[in-house]
């Protein structure tokens, strides 16, 4: 009677449970717990016309981030997230002394709204998210409060033998003030399993940013551009070690751009699953 | 369905004769005339065979000629209620090719709202052959010609009062030697209406999350199916089934033959086994709010048949269900059941002869109670239902009215080519519906 019920129903969470924190709805009471780092390099740029060039000098920009996320659902259809960034770059040519400097980046604050599915398959969120800077030196990002508008969309499903899930995303995003960037981030992912109990997942993507500024001069440090565009592939290996733990290997690399550096990624992230969080102990 | 006539005939004494010849060893020649036959494959219009209204019905019909030499025939459509009463037919003549197909499309005049069997036949001087289908018109429309009774309310409240008397005593024990996929497993055991005992399983996942509470899925057993404890590597669901009086490890006071379970008490509605076995149901929800480790506001019931009825009249009479998953319900329109099915028609006939005085009226009276379709108007929780065309115990247009009934959000899954069963696609909706609905993304 309901022997297949069993089956399948756990394939589809196995599946979501390989899955990080974009798109999806969030469970209510779940707290989702998220520490990464990254490690970026460029050593050649985009010019405003798209043209490659290698950084004067022998130049390069390097920069290690560290990024804790989390995320709750408060309710079925209400999620609620934040992520704190500590940023830390260099700078440095043949012939300038080295530039450096470290500190917290922009956190983020934010809503993220279930809106619909499609045969409880494909499901569309709605993310709203306040951009607050946490600095006051120069240099670790526009120092300009910032909105975000990110509409998503995730599913998974079979695919032959294997189970799929993708995921696309698209966010615009305004900082305020003077010469204040708006932006265009979007993202694009297909992950396909690779066991048969869901442990290992191959996720391959595309994201990237355009942002529109007034002040369309070339800027060597990223994370203080304002006129510039990219797009990066990525590739990330999953493995999920049981229901609430996981970890993501990803390395990505710039592929098309104007006016910012050429980019290559690595990162590491854990995602740690915590249900019921707020709830009282039971005694089982 | 393929029925073959004459041809089959002839082939299985050909088959013997040839059998026989080919044990002393003289076979060959006489195999060739048994090689040919017409395959014939008909496709409905609509993927699940339900056409709308004031529309014609529309089949694709191909024919696979296998013999090696041309045939000419005629093929055609004979279509006829439920219960076998003719509406209309047709035919055509046609001509195939050796070793050839054709293909053409046959369209049903439009047909009142219902359900109809529809019988394509091939008629060829060598070879006939029936497939036999079933198709629906705008089968929202269809409401059952009769009504619940009027006390039927009062009926269940005061069921459910003289329930709410008996003590349950819940006994639970967990059984460490039957764990597997890392699941605990637990026996439960309770008093349920008329003091009987009654029997169930409980499986939860592992976890060390102390603060974690699981969704419950509480499977309902078809007829006299015995339940055992239901595994399986979810770790979000509890998973809680019921062996109803009756039935399974439930069988202390109540203990029938197989064919006499569906009648047993049938003559006094207050007596009906089905009254006694759907309060089962209602006490293994007591049952699941008196757990800690349960999430009392996520609680879907389930069962296929006899099962899909008891998931029915649990999810109208106690509210605390949140989610209704219905499968070939059986006892939908019962007093519409007459003509249409052998089972349980036969065995209640069966009953009216050792009961002097006893009526099939009286029968179907007291079975009103118990209709699903009478159940289905005091739902209060998403519901959704699977029904085979094809099936012989629980016919769709009798399926229809009971999911017509229901007045929340609900959806049917149609399979046009099954009978008394749902395929795995069932399963695969019902388990992503239930997830988002109880929110476990």
């Amino acid at each position: 009677m309901a022997k297949k019920i069993f089956s399948v129903t756990a394939l589809l969470f196995l599946l979501l449970s390989s899955r990080a924190y974009c798109g999806w709805p969030t469970r209510p009471g779940r707290l989702i717990f998220s520490p990464s780092i990254s490690y970026f390099t460029s050593s050649s740029d985009w010019d405003s016309v798209a043209r490659r060039r290698v950084k004067a000098n022998n130049g390069t920009f390097t920069s290690t981030s560290v990024n804790l996320y989390a995320e709750y659902g408060i309710v079925r259809k209400l999620a609620a997230y934040a992520s704190l960034p500590y940023i830390s770059y260099r700078l440095r040519d043949s012939i300038n002394a080295p530039i450096s400097k470290s500190g917290l980046g922009d956190a983020e604050l934010g809503l993220k709204y279930y809106l619909a599915n499609i045969n409880y398959k494909y499901y569309f969120t709605l993310q709203g998210t306040a951009v607050i800077p946490m600095y006051k030196t120069q240099g670790l990002g526009y120092a300009q409060p910032g909105g975000e508008l990110r509409l998503g969309f995730s599913g998974a499903g079979k695919l032959g033998s294997k189970f799929f899930s993708l995921s696309l995303e698209n966010g615009v995003r305004k900082y305020f003030g003077e010469n204040g960037p708006l932006q265009d981030r979007y993202s694009a992912s297909f992950g396909i399993t690779l066991d048969r109990k869901f442990h290992d997942q191959l996720t391959a993507g595309v994201s990237g940013i355009v942002s529109t500024s007034s002040f369309t001069a070339f800027t060597r440090n990223i994370f203080t551009a304002r006129d510039y565009e990219f797009t990066q592939v990525s590739l990330s290996y999953g493995h999920t070690f049981n229901s609430s733990f996981s970890m993501f290997l990803t390395a990505s690399q710039f592929v098309v751009g104007r006016n910012t550096g050429i980019g290559t990624n690595g990162a590491v992230a854990l995602i740690y699953k915590i249900d019921n969080f707020l709830g009282k102990r039971v005694d089982y | 369905m393929f029925i073959p006539h004459k041809k089959s005939l002839i082939r299985q004494l050909t088959s013997a004769v040839i059998l026989l010849l080919l044990s002393m060893q003289t076979a060959a020649v006489f195999a060739q005339d048994d090689e040919g036959e017409i395959v014939l494959t008909s496709t409905p219009a609509k993927k699940d065979a339900i056409f709308g209204a004031n529309s014609s019905i529309v089949y694709s019909v191909n024919l696979e000629n296998k013999f090696d030499s041309k045939q000419t025939g005629t093929v055609g459509y004979r279509v006829l209620t439920l219960a076998d009463k003719e509406v209309t037919k047709n035919a055509v003549n046609v001509s195939i090719s050796k070793k050839s197909s054709k293909s053409l499309t046959l369209r049903i005049p439009e047909q009142a709202a219902g359900f109809y069997k529809v019988q394509f036949t091939v008629n060829f001087p060598e070879y006939d052959d029936t497939v036999r289908r079933v198709f629906g018109v705008d089968p929202t429309q269809i409401k059952s010609e009769n009504s619940k009774p009027a006390d039927f309310d009062s009926f269940w409240e005061k069921t459910l009062e003289e329930l709410s008397k008996v003590e349950p005593n819940f006994k639970v024990e967990e059984l460490p030697d039957s764990s597997r996929d890392n699941r605990r497993v637990f026996s439960i055991e309770m008093k349920s209406l008329g003091n009987l005992t009654v029997r169930g399983w409980m499986t939860l996942p592992n976890t060390k999350n102390s603060r974690k509470k699981f969704p419950v899925l509480l499977g309902l057993p078809g007829y006299q199916v015995d339940l055992k404890p239901m595994f399986g590597t979810d770790e979000d669901l509890a998973i809680v089934v019921l062996n109803v009086r009756g039935q399974g490890n439930s069988r202390d006071r109540i203990r029938t033959l197989r064919d006499d379970y569906i009648f047993t008490g049938l003559e006094d509605k207050n007596r009906y086994i089905m009254r006694g076995a759907i309060m089962d149901c209602v006490r293994m929800v007591d049952f699941i709010f008196s757990r800690e480790e349960l999430d009392h506001d996520n609680i879907m019931v389930s069962g296929g048949s006899m099962g899909g009825f008891l998931s029915i009249a649990t999810a109208s009479l106690d509210h605390r269900i949140k989610l209704c998953s219905a499968q070939n319900p059986i006892l939908c329109d019962v007093k519409a059941l007459p003509g249409k099915v052998v089972w349980p028609l036969r065995d209640f006939s069966r009953y009216i002869r050792v009961n002097r005085g006893l009526t099939m009226d009286k029968l179907l009276d007291n079975l009103s109670y118990f209709d699903t379709k009478n159940f289905a108007t005091n739902i209060k929780c998403p519901t959704i239902m699977g029904i085979g065309l094809l099936d012989h115990l629980a016919p769709p247009d009798n399926e229809y009215t009971a999911f017509n009934n229901l007045q929340v959000k609900k959806h049917m899954i149609v399979f046009r080519d099954l009978g008394h069963e749902v395929a795995v696609f069932y399963k695969d909706y019902e388990g992503r519906w239930m997830r988002d609905t109880f929110a476990l993304f």
